[in-house]
């Protein structure tokens, strides 16, 4: 008997696009008659944004609050996960006491703030000290900061020990023989990606303006509510060209240093132990220089930590855990991995199909890297009010509108990558008289598939966790829930929610590792988290 | 009715940085001739066969292939490219890909979608890519086997696979011999001339003057023109002489 037919990689990764059939036929039945003429006016104003002086007053004032939050929370994120992943280090431990065991204790303490969404810290924060800065800010670095922590330890343990056994050998003290032997080499890539969090940052940053926590999100929100499309444009089109001069500032910086991508498709096998000396010495001073601005933004936007510390009188807490059990934990529970799947199979198969279609036409494919470009940075919040329009509120609706905003981060990545690989194979196709598709399918996708579909692996379990930000409108899942138990200040729901929430988002997390070790089989995993 | 030559260039000339890189070019290859193309390095042979497999457009003169101009694009380019079979010195395998998947890959230019894709699944036309195989004087047993895992020789002789299963009425090959050993590169040398029969004809290029013996004609290039245009024998030392010995003073 012949074996069981193995699909080749390229081929797996078209194939979660297959959920366009069932979305083709739900979605009918979920459009619900009105709407189409406000779409339509939405569309229309992109071209002519408001450009009223006090409409641009309040979009940069908003957009400087954003950015502020943005760089604040990355930065604390930063110091915190730098610290955090040393302290959960197995080979830090073992170096300096001789046993690697409190590396795992404080590691799995690290997936609790890991696994529940900036959204909900900011939630929570605002619920027990009321409106201040400093809450946007902790919302973002608590769970970066874990985050991070995770990346560095990773690194760290990944890295070859002998340099390390050497400088000991000679007498050095471990702490000066483990920077002198791992800091050259673990700099670079943790730079590449504490810039690629910084993106993250401003995105997060936006979204939690989205539910009340002030700058451009808020903004967006509310000229979005009271349909004054060409405000909302002002705005949207200034956020897209403050993150696309980030992302070019960004990736400029990885060019002169050296510093691998956000995620290498190719192998992971590039390490940034190339980029020592004078490079070395100006990451070092860059992120010096960056100490003195985080303080001066701080003292603009009068964050102030202190103020977290002041809890507001919250009512009386009466526990109902008759109420809390008699939640249908099940449908939560069910409809949360049903609206992820969505998102996910949209996100992860649409991309390298839209890239397939768009192959011949080299307009519509920057048209489409735009179109990405857009998504990435719109709040899914928003997203889903948009589709609201239109779209009865659900699973499916909240799914389209994570999917999409997923697909602009899936979508650069994999251009990204296919713009890396050599063109040789994919020409040597057409000289054969194959098309640009099936050369583009053929010619380029082979080598990164299998990196690709681990990534989106990673960014599922990453859509899991997003789960609760379209819970609003998704009417169904833990995440919308979880905001009314939030709101309703039912503690006891509200713990019982943050538990369930986390276990799963643990167990996807589990799962996305491992089918992303099985993708990569003998290759080393993506030595970048974004 | 005559018979179109399978590859016509008419005064092609194609514009480089400081002299062109081919100048006024002409020539005719018939179906079963077998051609050499020799000549220094730089002298134009690669910018030759890229203009030969349509992948390089000429700045002025006319390509024909077995007597028609190059359509300008969509399925009728397509299929006049899928007469044109190319072997590169990079092979250009897709190395995650298995030795069948890589034998249908030629046929993509043939194939519609529903068959290219089912080909990433399922083994396809598994007797034409065994013969294939036979007729490289390989292992049919190979074909479920990642490209990555077969050695230097064995995948030189799938990219010879995989050109001929393209069905092509011209073959080119673009110094294909450079980097084999002595051997090696007589027993694939040997094997494609096998292969060049009516209706096909081959022009390969090549580094090596001694490597000559089985081919009807030989080119010379230099400095992107035309130097000599003669049939095997009447290619002797003087004239090899002319064409590398000058270039190298």
């Amino acid at each position: 008997m012949s074996p069981a037919p193995r699909a080749a990689a390229p081929l797996i990764m078209l194939l979660p696009a297959l959920v366009l059939v069932p979305l083709g036929l739900v979605l009918p039945g979920l459009i619900h008659g009105g709407g189409w003429d406000l779409v339509g006016a939405f569309l229309a104003a992109a071209l002519t944004p408001s450009l009223d002086p006090q409409v641009l007053q309040s979009v940069f004032g908003g957009l400087a609050v954003t950015a502020g939050m943005a760089l604040l929370g990355w930065l604390a994120s930063l110091l915190l996960g730098l610290g955090l992943g040393l302290a959960s280090s197995r080979l830090i431990w073992q170096q300096l006491v001789g046993t690697a065991q409190p590396a795992e204790g404080i590691r799995r303490l690290l997936a609790v703030p890991r696994s529940i969404h900036e959204l909900l810290w900011g939630l929570l924060l605002l619920q027990l000290v009321g409106l201040q800065p400093a809450v946007a800010v902790v919302a973002i670095a608590l769970p970066y900061g874990a985050l991070i922590a995770r990346v560095v330890s990773d690194q760290l343990d990944a890295l070859p020990t002998e340099n390390v056994d050497a400088l000991r050998a000679a007498g050095a003290p471990a702490a000066a023989a483990l920077v002198t032997a791992l800091g050259p080499a673990l700099l670079p890539g943790l730079l590449s990606y504490g810039g690629y969090r910084l993106e993250c940052a401003l995105r997060s940053a936006t979204l939690l303006g989205v539910f009340g926590l002030g700058g451009l999100g808020n903004e967006l929100r509310l000229t979005l509510q009271s349909l004054e499309f060409h405000e909302l444009w002002t705005g949207l089109w200034v956020l897209l060209a403050v993150m696309l001069l980030l992302e070019l500032g960004l990736g400029r910086l990885r060019r002169r240093w050296l510093m691998p991508r956000r995620l290498e498709l190719r192998s992971g096998r590039r390490n940034g132990a190339n980029a020592v000396g004078r490079s070395g010495r100006e990451m070092v001073l860059a992120l010096l220089a960056l100490l003195p601005v985080g303080v001066l933004v701080g003292h603009a936007l009068a964050v102030d930590p202190l103020a977290l510390t002041h809890w507001q009188t919250l009512p009386p807490w009466s526990p109902d855990w008759t109420t809390t059990l008699g939640l249908p934990w099940l449908g939560l529970v069910g409809s949360t991995v049903g609206l992820t799947l969505v998102a996910a199979c949209l996100a992860v198969g649409l991309a390298p199909l839209l890239l397939l279609l768009t192959a011949p036409w080299p307009w519509a494919q920057r048209l489409l890297g735009f179109g990405w470009a857009l998504a990435r940075l719109w709040p899914p919040p928003l997203t889903a009010l948009l589709l609201l329009f239109v779209l009865k509120p659900g699973l499916v609706t909240a799914g389209l509108a994570l999917g999409l905003h997923n697909l602009g981060i899936l979508g650069r990545l994999l251009r990204e990558s296919v713009e890396d690989t050599s063109a040789a194979t994919a020409r040597g196709l057409e000289a054969g008289g194959c098309g640009p598709r099936l050369a583009l399918l053929y010619g380029r996708f082979p080598p990164l598939a299998r990196s690709y579909l681990a990534y989106g692996a990673y960014r599922s379990d990453v859509m899991l966790r997003e789960t609760v930000v379209v819970g609003l409108v998704g009417a169904s899942g833990l995440g919308s829930q979880l905001l009314e138990s939030l709101s309703s200040f039912a503690w006891d729901e509200l713990l019982a929610l943050l538990g369930v929430y986390a276990l799963l988002t643990l167990a996807g997390e589990d799962l996305s590792d491992r089918l992303r070790r099985r993708l990569l089989a003998e290759q080393p995993l993506p030595h970048v988290r974004g | 009715m005559p018979i179109s030559p399978v590859l016509e260039l008419e005064a092609i000339t194609v514009p480089g940085r400081q002299q062109p890189r081919l100048a006024n070019l002409s020539l005719r290859i018939e179906a079963g001739e077998r051609v050499a193309l020799l000549g220094p390095s730089g002298a134009g042979k690669s910018s030759l066969i890229a203009v030969a497999n349509g992948l390089l457009a000429p700045g002025s003169g006319q390509v024909r292939w077995e007597g028609q101009p190059p359509a300008r694009a969509g399925r009728r380019r397509r299929r006049q490219q899928a007469r044109i079979g190319t072997l590169w010195q990079d092979l250009r395998l897709i190395e995650e890909l298995t030795v069948q998947q890589n034998l249908n890959a030629a046929r993509l230019a043939v194939w519609g979608w529903p068959r290219a894709l089912l080909n990433l699944l399922l083994p396809l036309d598994t007797a034409a890519c065994q013969e294939a195989l036979r007729r490289m004087e390989l292992d049919p047993a190979l074909l479920d086997q990642p490209v990555a895992a077969l050695s230097g020789g064995q995948r030189q002789r799938v990219a010879m696979a995989r050109m001929l299963r393209q069905e092509p009425t011209l073959l080119l090959a673009d110094e294909p011999l450079a980097s084999l050993d002595p051997r090696l590169a007589a027993e694939l040398l040997a094997l494609l001339l096998a292969q060049a029969q009516p209706p096909r004809a081959l022009l390969l290029s090549l580094h090596r003057p001694d490597l000559l013996a089985g081919f009807d004609r030989v080119i010379g290039l230099r400095e992107g023109r035309l130097l000599f245009d003669q049939p095997l024998p009447r290619i002797d030392a003087g004239l090899l002489a002319e064409l590398y010995g000058q270039a190298n003073r």
